[in-house]
């Protein structure tokens, strides 16, 4: 029995010193900060991704409803902003005229997202009048979603992965923001 | 036995046996505990390597009152229902997947060029959206608005201003107000004007603060005696309203115009929010400076979310004209109308006004503010009335936003117009709706018209009218449906809704009939306008007025959803309509506006010379008769002022 027990103690603590390292799992996350992440982004139609986000930031473990929010759409506009010179550089190279087309759109639809939907998000958030900032980051998602359309006819979709990402940032600022409405 | 490992599940199924013995025990709960710790372990394990690759729901978040949160591009576009009866009329053949085949920015500047209207009211660039303090003063009809002075989203928000003699006809002036407060240097928010006995006006307006709370403030002519009213005062002694314990500093902002209360106070309402109830705060002032915040509420109701630009009004149960905001009394019902943040649209209730302790009280409980009725079932917010003295009426502005994408308002440079203002009158026939119908001073831009009488649709077919040019229109309709056909039909249990059904391709027994506006010859661009009667299993009939967008453009970047609602129809009443056609808007009125749609409409080819108007009826099982009369629409003109007063 004593074997048993030590054998059993043994390996569960084996398992333990997996459970720091599996932060990044939907499961019981630590601290008071986290239990707003938590329940903030069960709200969102991308968890993990929201969760990864938020953890990745160290402001997120004392920050509100409303730094949460903030907090996304910096690391939304991050990663427009890499995407964006991402369609900048395969415009260089590019040389077939229907695929320029299309990257140039994507150029468009990213410039807006930039210069308009994430500064307005931010700053219909910040103000207190949060339905612009649903708005706001709603068109952004939508911006993605036409850069993705313009490749339907295109062999391959360069900036498929990154423009994913951009689009469901978005939709998780969008979440956010409502639940300030 | 103690259980020491806690974190096992406590299980009934560990074939513990009752009967063995000690030592067969030990041996099965070892066999068992190693098993368990190990499943554990490995559990964990896997779960660290397959957790980061999410399975999650892949769709943005659809608000289920289609606003602008939906995402076109996720619903299926080539699917359409396939409905019983010939392929004919309005077929469904029609529908061609959408997205250019090069998958080409479908935005040129001659389609974005169209886009402006003729005759709505709108600044010459940038971004507009709440109607704000509108009154009518010294001659000069005033309407003041939230505008973006840099850029075509929202943002940097201040009072735009302009004025007009009918309504219709509007001059641009100076911006009234801008940011140069520390209460308002985030925004010049939502205000309401109010005209005090000796004729002076005073205006009370949301200002966002340099910390961004929401507070009243106070402001005035400048000059009484400039009857354009271009330049504007802030009282010094602003905010006069700052949010009180309980209410969170975020959610205080649309102060309405003021009634006289029987006292001879003036009393204003706000609206706001406590967690999920939506309620509207009731102060009393006797200068616009000194408030008292009354007990309770004028009203509030649970899961409507935050109320913005609240609206309070009278209305005659008996008179065809408007009522100054201060009337009450015998013959007078209230309505109060809220803003709804939550879905971003427009709703009213009509009820009864308590003065005493300045309650309000729905007639009818199941539709009572927020979760009833609807001032417009299609893109329209933060409305608000004003009483025109000058016409003895009452006049309701509304927000029309835009459904295309926010990167087709840059390269256009502007977003949003307004309503045609339009009358309110209460409905006495139904008793629970307002009647709204476009200023009469609109009939002035009328110029030829073309009259069709008596003509009969055949089911499942589509007219033609040739009117020569169809973007600026005004429509009258009278649609009179086969009376056998209506008789005859069997009903069913099925029911309709104008938002998920299959649009104008759908066909029914009995709809869905009557225009498509903005349409290309062929039909590959079209905006249905029309009726749609369903008859229950019991044979009573419901009658729907819906305004579908799915095939309005070829650009796969617009808003394609169908608006619409259910409308009341009276023993006795034909079907009517009227449709203002004006570019990119379409407001429709059915029944003498009992219900109203508006929608924004970005053909790529149903443009200028190549834009047209038809009669259709879908229907199966029944012929329609149509009668109307379709007006060529001048220009308004909208331009700045000439003599532009500047400081």
């Amino acid at each position: 029995m004593k074997n048993t027990i030590s054998l059993a103690l043994l390996q569960l603590a084996f398992s333990f010193t997996f459970l720091p390292v599996s932060q990044n799992l939907a499961l019981e996350l630590q601290g008071p900060g986290a239990n707003l992440i938590e329940t903030t982004c069960k709200g969102t139609p991308f968890y993990n991704l929201c969760v990864s986000t938020l953890r990745s930031d160290p402001r997120s473990s004392s920050a509100d409803l409303l730094g949460l929010a903030h907090i996304v759409a910096d690391k939304l506009k991050a990663k427009t902003t890499a995407t964006l010179g991402q369609i900048t550089g395969l415009l260089k190279g590019a040389k077939d005229p229907k695929l320029r087309m299309a990257l140039r759109d994507c150029f468009d639809y990213y410039n807006a997202i930039i210069k308009y939907d994430i500064p307005v998000t931010i700053d219909a958030v910040a103000k207190g009048n949060p339905k612009f900032g649903v708005q706001g980051a709603t068109d952004a998602a939508n911006e993605a979603d036409a850069c993705e359309r313009r490749f339907k006819n295109q062999p391959k979709f360069p900036i498929s992965s990154s423009n994913k990402v951009v689009h469901d940032l978005s939709a998780v600022v969008a979440s956010i923001v409502q639940l300030l409405l | 036995m103690a259980d020491r490992n806690p974190f096992l599940p406590v299980s009934s199924s560990d074939g513990f046996n009752p009967t063995g013995t000690q030592v067969n025990r030990r041996k099965l709960i070892k066999q068992l505990l190693t098993i368990f710790v190990g499943l554990l372990a490995v559990g964990l394990f896997a779960a660290l390597l397959i957790g980061n690759n999410g399975s999650d729901n892949a769709h943005v978040n659809e608000n289920e009152h289609g606003s602008l949160a939906s995402s076109t591009s996720k619903k299926p576009e080539s699917l359409r229902p396939v409905s019983r009866g010939p392929a004919a009329g309005v077929s469904e053949k029609s529908n061609r997947p959408f997205a250019n085949v090069d998958g080409n920015l479908p935005w040129n500047n001659s389609m974005l060029s169209w886009q402006r209207t003729a005759f709505h009211f709108q600044p010459e660039k940038n971004w507009m959206n709440d109607p704000n303090g509108p009154l009518f003063y010294k001659g000069w009809y005033h309407f003041f608005y939230q505008y973006n002075p840099n850029a075509a989203v929202w943002g940097d928000i201040v009072w735009g201003h302009a004025v007009s003699k009918d309504l219709i006809h509007w001059l641009h002036l100076p911006l009234a107000m801008v940011a140069d407060q520390w209460y308002d240097k985030n925004g010049v928010w939502t205000g309401s004007a109010t005209i005090l006995p000796d004729g002076k006006v005073v205006m009370l307006y949301t200002g966002s603060t340099a910390e961004a709370v929401q507070v009243q403030n106070l402001a005035y002519p400048a000059d009484h005696s400039d009857p354009l009213l271009v330049h504007w005062v802030k009282y010094h002694g602003n905010p006069v309203l700052v949010p009180p314990p309980g209410i969170d500093e975020k959610d205080f902002r649309d102060p309405t115009t003021a009634w006289l209360t029987s006292e001879g106070k003036w009393r204003i309402t706000i609206g706001s929010k406590i967690n999920k109830t939506g309620i509207a705060l009731v102060y009393d002032t006797k200068d616009f400076i000194n408030y008292e915040q009354l007990d309770g509420v004028l009203h509030a109701v649970p899961g409507t979310g935050m109320w913005e630009c609240v609206d309070f009004f009278p209305v005659s149960k008996t008179e065809e004209n408007g009522l100054d905001t201060s009337v009450n009394g015998p013959g007078v019902k209230h309505v109060v109308k809220v803003s709804l943040d939550d879905d971003r649209h427009d709703y009213y209730a009509v009820g009864t006004y308590h003065e005493k302790n300045s309650t309000w009280i729905p007639d009818q409980h199941e539709i009572d503010v927020g979760i009833g009725i609807r001032y417009d079932y299609g893109i329209y917010y933060a409305a608000k009335t004003f009483y025109d003295q000058n016409k003895n009426r009452r006049v309701l502005w509304g927000w029309i936003g835009e459904s295309d994408s926010e990167a087709a308002d840059k390269q256009k440079g502007w977003a949003s117009v307004q309503s045609i203002p339009r009358t309110i009158l209460f409905d006495k026939k139904t008793g629970t709706h307002l009647v709204q119908w476009p200023v009469e001073e609109i009939d002035s831009l009328r110029l030829n018209s073309n009259e069709f009488n008596q003509v009969t649709i055949q089911a499942g077919s589509v007219v033609p009218l040739d009117i020569g040019p169809a973007t600026q229109l005004d429509i009258i309709a009278k649609f009179e449906i086969d009376k056998e056909a209506l008789e005859k039909t069997t009903g069913s249990n099925l029911t309709f809704s104008c938002s998920t059904s299959g649009g104008a391709a759908e066909r029914g027994a009995l709809g869905p009939f009557g225009l498509l506006v903005l349409a290309d010859e062929s039909l590959s661009e079209q905006t249905p306008v029309y009726f749609h009667i369903a008859k229950g299993s019991d044979g009573n009939l419901k009658t729907f007025f819906c305004n579908d967008q799915s095939r309005s453009s070829e650009a796969s970047e617009v808003n394609k959803q169908i608006y619409g609602s259910i409308i009341p129809v009276l023993k006795g009443e034909n079907l009517s309509l009227r449709i203002l056609v004006d570019h990119s808007i379409i407001e429709s009125f059915a029944q003498g506006g009992r219900t109203v749609i508006t929608s924004r409409v970005y053909p790529t080819k149903a443009i200028y010379g190549a834009a047209k108007v038809f009669l259709f009826n879908n229907a199966t099982d029944a012929s329609v008769t149509a009668s109307l009369k379709i007006w060529q629409m001048n220009s308004a003109f909208i331009r700045p002022y000439p003599n532009d007063k500047k400081s």
